[in-house]
């Protein structure tokens, strides 16, 4: 187990008395080394508890501690973290060196010493040789690896990145996303993210906290997340789900996960299915299907399989989705294209799955079907 | 575009040779077609200010009263330089037909030939003017007689004070206000301090301007605001030099916190004349006014209005307005201040107070 | 351009809508042409022909008496250049402008980066009244200083009423109290030069620096005003224009005793009537003020690096 490197306990922000909390008592641990992205739509709170833990911006209650040490009010620029902003906020009266350079010469870092490790955090970043260049001259994706080596040359306690790819077109995101990761690795500094892209955080990050109105939902690693979303805000926010409503019949077994059952489950006029999910759960739950686990044929192989209509079909080169009408419900799948015929609007089609990949969510369903 | 040209030419010649035609057979106005010497309009250019609203109440009023056809268009300007200066404007294309103005300025006027002369056939009260006040040449003859006086705060000067020396007197140092030349009164001062230093300011005012010097430091304003009469009334200062004529009406306006005085060593006239524009549109009308204005009755209205002594000599002014205007009995000490030196002068001597005496 | 426009289709075709595009295009010249036509000749009418008039009657004699006499020397200029007297005017007017400048910026500087920084719902009505007093004409806030500054005005009469001073200050009739008037006179606008000048400054480098560990102070001396600089720039730049060729307050605060070039014109246009040498002084004014821009202009390029 490696050590805690932030812990943030009941942490709350409230912009006016009276309005909702934007953040409502989160909590959360952050391990040494880690990359934590804080993950959900806009308004979730992620931003403001970025720029809490930042110090730029006072919480109504709760504190925040680093290394051990309760840093709840300690000013902006006596908590040595490093931040990137979505506009990357490089000055834009000073040259890339210069830029660089500001965090050290606020710590009164020695001249030559200063010189070193300035052209050392630009080799990281790839750019030594943009060093007398004007910040305005530089591309999108340079002045963010500006940003990025400001920020670390200063070796954070905390690496803070505030939306850092969003300006970014979607190639050199994609770019970007490796290469962060990347030096985040290699620094080994502990870092926050704030971002609004499951992708994003699914590719980039050790634990994600999935955010929604002021509360984490789930805090987890991306296969947690993805895999045993804890609810249903979090499985539909975080990739694709087909949702059931479905009641338990019977717990039959262990699961091939260990902790986990096995359960007989049944969806209301579609009969009876295996599934799986936390022991001891009875009643009425949601269950979530992940498009792509779903097994969909033309041909009505296999028993159990539900034959249904298909929809409607939107290629994407790779992947085929496709909606399927069983009943009153309709699926949504995801079918790898091949080069024979591809299924087509109102074939028949026949859909079943494996019942380790339908998960039920632990909490009692309230009704909602998709 | 050189056709045009050439018509131009050719119109403009016609109207020169026209006009040049009517000046010689005609009185050398082109009159306008509405003129008459009953009904028609007279651009009239004068002071504004006071000067202008109770010259309006007491002169222009009643003469539109008395030639109801008759329609006076006041231009109000705040002094006589700015008034000549618009009527060298348009000097080719005249629009004013009468000017009330100061006597040196309507010298400079007369001999550039922006006004007309006025004679006893269209202006029958010329007759009542004693011979000083008309123009040797035959222009417009003095309307309104006033001269520079001393302005008091009456609670520091329980008895006006009698000599221009209480300038200098370091007890009121630093409340004075002087307007510096081209002011009349910056260059009565000049003439007045000469006269007391024993020089002749014609040749020479070195001692003059000596003595403004020891006077500069004492001065609060060389250009007083609102005016040299509301300085003394507010109290910014406590002495001041000013007109006669407005200082005797702020003096009543101001319930007599601040009196006027002539000291005994002097002063200058400030004579203002009444000038028919050369050429003037309405000729006819304006010469009905310039006799109105030299009529007893506007003459002694507008003295009792604002203090201007009249120059006529039928005027007869009652008693207590009589004490108040400015003697023309030469029982008041007048230091000539003559128009044609002045004009030559005033150059020289606003260049002297700004470069010798006004000191920072 | 042509070419590259047309590629792919047929020369044929190429030449014929070519040609209909120059045709578009020249009318659509035409249009812009035609559309600048007023704004131009207003431009003209209003100022062209003025200044025109100006210098022409510049190179004039004038007499005494406002006697014009039409003629071309360069006496109106050799006089005021070679008399020490109006190298001192103009001196003490740079310095004016200089005074003025300086103290307007110094205090309008917090006020306008407040306002830009404001993040206040309150921002709109905090910045109307900022300028405000633009709504009243600088001769009623002058009269309203000669009020506030006078020997028995506001301030006097409250210091010797509070018995501390004896004698009244004198604040008016001379350069202070035009300095005072000049510096509130042209307050809204260096506080909306700098404004508009501010326009590099963003909240988010300031968060940036203080996340690098720069203090309050070192926020300021670093990040807000070295991109502050352009605005303060221009405001002064406005501030000093504005102050050299003004003309109310110095006459109505001055007393007569502030000789600055804009009264020495006046003077000499509506008091001696001495036109063509109060052109010169005017073209000499104007000169004044294209060096001045010059440099400005270079100063600005240097900083906007």
């Amino acid at each position: 187990m490696s050590e805690t490197k932030l812990s943030i306990v009941d942490l709350t922000k409230r912009y006016a008395a009276g309005l909702d909390p934007a953040v409502d008592r989160l909590n959360m641990q952050v391990e040494e080394g880690h990359l934590v992205a804080l993950l959900g739509p806009s308004g979730c709170g992620k931003t403001t508890t970025l720029r809490m833990v930042a110090g730029l911006m006072d919480p109504t209650a709760g504190s925040i501690v680093v290394d051990g040490k309760e840093i709840t009010h300690t000013p902006v620029n006596k908590r040595g973290m490093g931040m990137v902003f979505q506009s990357y906020a490089l000055f834009p009266h000073m040259n890339v060196e210069q830029n660089v350079a500001f965090g050290l010469q606020m710590r009164q870092t020695p001249k030559a010493e200063q010189k070193k490790r300035v052209a050392a955090a630009l080799d990281m970043v790839q750019l030594g040789h943009l060093g007398k260049r004007q910040t305005r001259e530089l591309s999108g994706g340079q002045q963010q690896r500006i940003a990025l080596a400001r920020a670390l040359v200063v070796e954070p306690t905390l690496l803070l990145l505030d939306e850092p790819l969003s300006n970014l077109d979607a190639k050199l995101r994609e770019t970007m996303r490796t290469e962060i990761r990347s030096i985040q690795q290699r620094t080994r500094a502990t870092t926050l993210f704030v971002t609004h892209d499951q992708d994003e955080a699914l590719d980039m990050a050790d634990r994600i906290a999935v955010m929604n109105g002021g509360l984490i939902e789930q805090f987890g690693s991306p296969t947690d997340v993805y895999e045993r979303p804890q609810t249903h805000f979090v499985a539909n926010f975080i990739g694709q789900a087909n949702f059931l409503d479905v009641t338990i019949i019977s717990e039959t077994g262990p699961a091939p996960v260990a902790g986990e059952a096995s359960y007989k489950v049944d969806v209301e006029g579609l009969g009876g299915f295996g599934a799986v999910g936390a022991k001891g759960l009875t009643g009425a739950h949601e269950l979530v299907i992940r498009p792509h686990r779903l097994k969909v044929t033309l041909t009505g192989e296999g028993h159990d399989a539900l034959k249904g209509t298909i929809e409607r079909v939107s290629y994407t080169g790779d992947a085929l989705s496709v909606a399927i009408a069983v009943g009153e419900r309709s699926f949504n799948a995801q079918l790898l294209t091949t080069s024979g015929d591809l299924p087509r609007r109102g074939d028949t089609a026949y859909l079943s799955w494996a019942p380790e990949d339908a998960y039920l969510l632990p909490a009692a369903a309230p009704g909602k079907a998709s | 575009m050189k056709v045009t040209n050439k018509g131009k030419f050719a119109a403009l010649a016609a109207i020169s040779v026209s006009a040049l035609v009517l000046t010689g057979c005609g009185g050398g106005s082109t009159p306008a077609a509405n003129d008459s010497p009953d009904s028609g309009e007279v651009n009239l250019i004068a002071y504004s200010g006071v000067w202008q609203d109770q010259y309006t109440a007491a002169v222009i009023e009643p003469f539109k009263a008395k030639y109801p056809n008759i329609k006076i268009n006041f231009s109000s300007k705040r002094s006589s330089a700015e008034m000549l200066s618009a009527l060298q404007g348009q000097k080719n294309s005249p629009a004013t037909d009468v000017a009330i103005m100061d006597n040196s300025v309507s010298t400079t006027g007369n001999k550039q030939g922006l006004f007309e002369k006025v004679d006893a056939a269209g202006v029958p009260n010329l007759a009542n003017v004693p011979d000083d006040f008309k123009n040797k040449d035959g222009f417009g003859p003095v309307v309104m007689l006033d001269a520079v006086g001393l302005l008091y705060d009456t609670a520091a000067f329980p008895k006006a004070p009698d000599s221009w020396d209480v300038l200098w007197d370091p007890a009121y140092a630093g409340k004075i206000n002087v307007n510096a030349p081209p002011s009349l009164l910056g260059l009565s001062l000049t003439a007045i301090t000469s006269k007391m230093e024993g020089e002749d300011y014609t040749q020479g005012i070195d001692k003059a301007v000596a003595r403004l010097k020891e006077l500069a430091p004492a001065v609060q304003t060389f250009a007083p605001n609102p005016d040299e009469y509301q300085n003394v009334i507010t109290g910014q200062t406590v002495l001041g030099l000013g007109q006669n004529a407005r200082g005797q009406f702020y003096s009543d306006q101001s319930n007599k916190k601040m009196g006027v005085t002539f000291p005994k060593e002097g002063t200058v006239y400030q004579i203002n004349t009444v000038n028919l524009v050369k050429d003037a549109p309405h000729a006819a009308a304006a010469k009905t006014f310039i006799d109105y204005s030299l009529s007893a009755e506007a003459q002694t209205a507008f003295a009792k209005a604002l203090f201007y002594a009249p120059s006529v000599n039928n005027a007869d002014l009652p008693a207590d307005v009589k004490d108040r205007v400015v003697p023309t009995d030469g029982s008041l000490n007048i230091i000539p201040l003559d128009v044609d030196f002045l004009s030559s002068a005033r150059d020289k001597w606003t260049d002297t107070w700004k470069r010798e005496i006004i000191t920072k | 351009m042509t070419l590259l426009k047309t590629r792919g289709r047929s020369p044929l075709q190429a030449a014929g809508s070519g040609e209909l595009e120059k045709a578009t295009e020249k009318r659509n010249r035409r249009t812009y042409l035609a559309l600048l036509i007023p704004g131009l000749l207003g431009l003209l009418v209003s100022f062209v022909f003025p200044l025109a008039y100006m210098v022409r009657m510049s190179f004039n004699k004038g007499a005494p008496d406002g006697v014009i006499e039409e003629t071309f020397t360069f006496d109106t200029y050799l006089q005021p250049l070679t008399d020490p007297y109006y190298w001192k005017v103009t001196l003490d007017t740079f310095q004016m402008g200089v005074t003025v400048g300086l103290l307007c910026v110094l205090v309008s500087y917090p006020v306008a980066l407040f306002l830009a920084r404001s993040q206040s719902k309150y921002r709109g009505l905090l910045l109307a009244i900022a300028i405000a007093p633009l709504l009243t004409s600088a001769v009623v806030r002058t009269y309203g200083w000669m009020v506030i500054l006078g020997t028995n005005g506001l301030i006097n009469s409250s210091l010797t009423g509070m018995g501390l001073i004896d004698t009244p200050l004198k604040l008016t009739n001379n350069i202070t109290g035009v300095t005072i008037g000049l510096v509130e006179i042209f307050m809204p606008y260096a506080i909306l030069a700098m404004i508009s000048g501010f326009g590099r400054l963003s909240p988010q480098l300031e968060e940036a620096a203080g996340s690098l560990g720069a203090s309050k102070a070192k926020i300021f001396a670093r990040v807000t005003l070295p991109l502050s600089l352009p605005g303060i720039l221009t405001a002064f730049l406005l501030v000093f224009v504005l102050s050299i060729s003004t003309f109310i307050t110095p006459r109505l605060l001055g007393g007569g005793s502030v000789q600055v070039l804009a009264t020495e014109i006046y003077d000499q246009t509506t008091g001696l009537l001495n036109w063509p040498f109060a052109a010169a002084l005017s073209v000499i004014l104007l000169v004044l003020f294209g060096l001045i821009i010059a440099v400005y202009q270079r100063l600005t390029r240097k900083i906007g690096g």
